[in-house]
């Protein structure tokens, strides 16, 4: 990736006061208020926060999915790539063919999504199930291809992706333990191997703690930056994750009715 | 705390291998094609004989006079008749290249108008409900405004067979585009495409399961409207189709002529969903694992 040194190194997705409110009027809910949050490039992030705290509706403002009621998004990359809790992979598509069809949409021609497509299932170690379709896979297998595909959605035609930002949506909150486990260490292999810039949403502190770099915690309605860890991987594990557990109950408990 | 991944990799790697292995599920193996004869052909076979065998008791039991119930036997000369002097392929083309031909124009029309109705909200509203309403409209009632408007002619067919087809093509299209779950779009957005994009790589192959249930619908609709209208519409111009033939037994009093026509058109019916419809609506439904008993 020789063109990221030739460009000056801002941040993948920068966001400066952030707020978004849905509805208007006395009904109007504010989900997301006054945000600041910024990932390097190459850097993993994690979002934490309970329910209700905004984390999927940020990831829809920086996925272009949805608009902010206030400040500004500024992202390093065209179109970054998403990944849902489902895998959402089209059914009457192999394998292969799900991983190549952002590339197609991006205008790829057939032999070069065919190599890259072959690549990336490579690299998801599924280069076997390049032929099945998503009902012959496990749920582990088609949340590695999803991810497979969104990585290639990272690709564009002229070879710049070094830029790329990867926002992720609980993707393995309905998986089972082991897969579940198995599948994390999958995504920080891709991740160190790829050097793609990562914003992961989770609802699970030992998740956040085991993948992110740094962590950030979001309160509940509305949704605002609580605190942040840095350093993540050099703390130690339990006790970290003790102290965010702490900070995360007791956000949860002001929302006691009193 | 060492993390799980940096400390043993080759495990890892070894644990995520194994839970493919028992996680994939596994499929049963399809059935030889002897069963499958034996659980798909011998069933309705059987029902047929045992129809055959009722009617002839029936006859012989001489409930009522030769002319309104004939012999089984009689029928089957009628049919071999046609056979030998050959006018039974006459009368099957005529129809079924007729209706093949409405059909493909409901289809070039109905297609369209599905996409509008399923995604243009104005659109929906104002004939959505009108389209569900023209599909329980007998197209036979078209019959006699389509004669005063075109005449007796081909045009006036093709016309009862649009109105009895485009409703269930387009139909078919709009319920198959609202059982989309709403993610794939969503997906597809992300994944930054445009709108015919993706219609063409999302839309579209996602809601054709629902489509080709509204295409066979639509066939066995224009089927039906062109047995009506070939029924009612009759002119030496026009040729003998099966609804014709159909006709000219009910003029001469022949039973045994009305009884073969309306097996035929029966059989034509069935044999264009067995040999077209239902292989296409297999391979679309097995693709995407949506079955495991056709």
């Amino acid at each position: 990736m020789t063109s990221t040194l030739a460009r000056p190194v801002t941040a993948a997705v920068h966001l400066d006061r952030v707020g978004k409110v849905f509805g208007s009027g006395g009904g109007a809910v504010t989900a997301l208020d006054g945000v600041d949050l910024t990932v390097e490039p190459g850097e993993f992030v994690c979002l934490l926060g309970a329910s209700g705290c905004g984390k999927s509706t940020l990831l829809n403002l920086v996925a272009g999915l949805d608009q902010p009621s206030a400040g500004e998004i500024t992202l390093t990359t065209s179109r970054p790539a998403v990944m849902f809790q489902e895998a959402a992979l089209m059914p009457w598509l192999t394998a292969s063919r799900n991983v190549e069809l952002p590339l197609r949409l991006a205008g790829f021609g057939r032999s070069e999504r065919r190599e890259k497509a072959a690549e990336l299932l490579d690299l998801v170690r599924l280069s076997d199930a390049a032929r099945k379709r998503p009902h012959e896979l496990s749920g582990g297998m088609r949340q590695r291809v999803a991810l497979a595909r969104a990585l290639a959605a990272t690709h564009r035609v002229g070879g710049d992706d070094g830029n790329a930002l990867l926002l992720m949506d609980e993707p393995f909150a309905a998986l089972d333990a082991i897969t579940r486990d198995v599948l994390q260490s999958e995504l920080l292999r891709v991740w160190r191997s790829t050097g793609t810039s990562v914003l992961f949403v989770t609802h699970d502190v030992r998740e956040a703690v085991r993948l992110g770099q740094r962590v950030v915690l979001l309160s509940s309605r509305p949704g605002r930056v609580v605190r942040e860890w840095h350093d993540v991987p050099s703390a130690d594990a339990e006790l970290l994750a003790d102290e965010i557990t702490a900070d995360l109950r007791k956000v949860i408990s002001t929302h006691a009715p009193s | 705390m060492p993390r799980p991944d940096q400390a043993a990799p080759d495990l890892d790697e070894a644990v995520g291998a194994g839970l493919d292995r028992l996680d994939t599920p596994t499929g049963a193996r399809p059935a030889s094609l002897r069963r499958r004869f034996v659980r798909g052909f011998l069933p309705p076979l059987g029902a047929l004989v045992l129809l055959v065998v009722i009617w002839q008791i029936l006859w012989a039991a001489a409930f009522w006079p030769e002319t309104t119930l004939p012999a089984p036997l009689d029928v089957w000369a009628e049919f071999v008749s046609t056979i030998n002097d050959g006018s039974v392929f006459g009368f099957i083309w005529t129809s079924v290249h007729r209706a093949a031909l409405g059909f493909a124009a409901g289809v070039v029309i109905g297609t369209p108008l599905g996409i509008l109705v399923a995604k243009v909200r104005v659109v929906r509203a104002a004939i959505g409900p009108l389209l569900s309403g023209l599909q329980s409209l007998p197209s036979v009632a078209w019959v006699p405004a389509a004669v005063i408007w075109f005449g007796i002619n081909d045009a006036a067919i093709y016309f009862v067979v649009l109105l009895g087809s485009v409703p269930s093509i387009a139909n078919g299209l709009v319920s198959g585009i609202d059982q989309i779950p709403p993610i794939l779009p969503r997906v597809g957005k992300v994944m930054g495409a445009g709108r015919f994009a993706a219609a063409r790589h999302i839309l579209l192959p996602a809601a054709l399961p629902g489509f080709l249930a509204g295409l066979k619908q639509g066939w066995a609709f224009s089927w039906r409207s062109l047995m009506a209208a070939e029924l009612i519409a009759r002119s030496p111009s026009l040729g003998v189709g099966l609804g014709t033939y159909l006709n000219d037994g009910s003029s001469y009093n022949s039973m045994p002529k009305v009884i073969a026509a309306i097996f035929l058109i029966l059989f034509v019916g069935v044999a264009i969903e067995l040999i077209v419809f239902r292989p296409l609506e297999r391979s679309v439904l097995r693709a995407r694992g949506l079955t495991t008993s056709l």
